[in-house]
């Protein structure tokens, strides 16, 4: 498992629902808030396939708020 | 392990090449967010990147390249590419607001040139009475007046 934060002053909350979306299929992911942070636990079928999934998703939801303008104001 | 790369300041600058991730933390207020999203968005087509907020001016910004097994060379050579991305964001930046003032002047007379012919109610409020101005090279007359024919005047007899 592969724990990812994104921190609401530097990431949209929408961003990161609609990257999930998009990566729903192939693999599961289990969403929460701590704090400051989204957390997004991502859990693929090997340690090589979490951390490419991980990583495009953190990819996704930094392109999805940089389009967006910034985070959630 | 975080370890830090030859040449890189060690407080900004920290990698873990066993896990091929190198990281730059960058003050917020000699770089904007901005700048910071816009360097991040040029390099997520060859790596994985993540913000982080260790502190309130901070924002830590991981690389990892795509292709994994990166060794310290590598990573010191994106991180340093990654910096020069964000310092010329910051500056391109700085160069939009200080034309600011010039791109907006340029617009509003462009707009003001496609608004067209004044209205009626325009023509009524201008002046006619205004005292003209002075074009003692003629630069304001039209061609028709600069090179329209004389009217011939007769000639009077000679003595």
């Amino acid at each position: 498992m592969i724990e990812l934060r994104f921190h609401r002053d530097l990431y949209a909350g929408t961003a990161i629902d609609s990257a999930l979306g998009r990566f729903a299929g192939v693999a599961r992911f289990v969403r929460r808030e701590d704090g400051a942070d989204f957390v997004v636990e991502v859990h693929a079928q090997s340690p090589g396939r979490e951390r490419t999934v991980a990583g495009e998703l953190a990819n996704f939801a930094l392109g999805l708020t940089v389009e967006a303008g910034g985070p959630d104001r | 392990m975080s370890e830090s790369l030859f040449g890189m300041p060690p407080a900004n600058v920290d990698a873990d090449i066993a896990e091929g991730r190198v990281a730059l933390t960058v003050d917020t207020s000699l770089h904007s967010l901005d700048a910071i999203y816009a360097a991040a968005y040029a390099f997520i087509g060859r790596c994985y990147v993540l913000l982080e907020r260790p502190a309130p001016e901070r924002v830590r910004v991981v690389l990892a390249p795509k292709p994994s097994g990166a060794d310290g060379d590598a990573l010191r050579a994106l991180i340093g590419e990654f910096a020069n991305e964000l310092l010329s964001a910051t500056w391109r930046r700085e160069i939009t607001r200080s034309n600011r003032a010039l791109i907006e002047a340029v617009t509003m007379q462009a707009f003001a040139g496609a608004l067209g012919s004044p209205s009626l109610d325009d023509l009524e409020a201008f002046q006619f009475g205004d005292e003209p101005f002075e074009d003692p090279l003629g630069i304001a007359q039209s061609w028709e007046e600069k090179y329209r024919k004389k009217p011939r005047t007769p000639e009077e007899p000679t003595e």
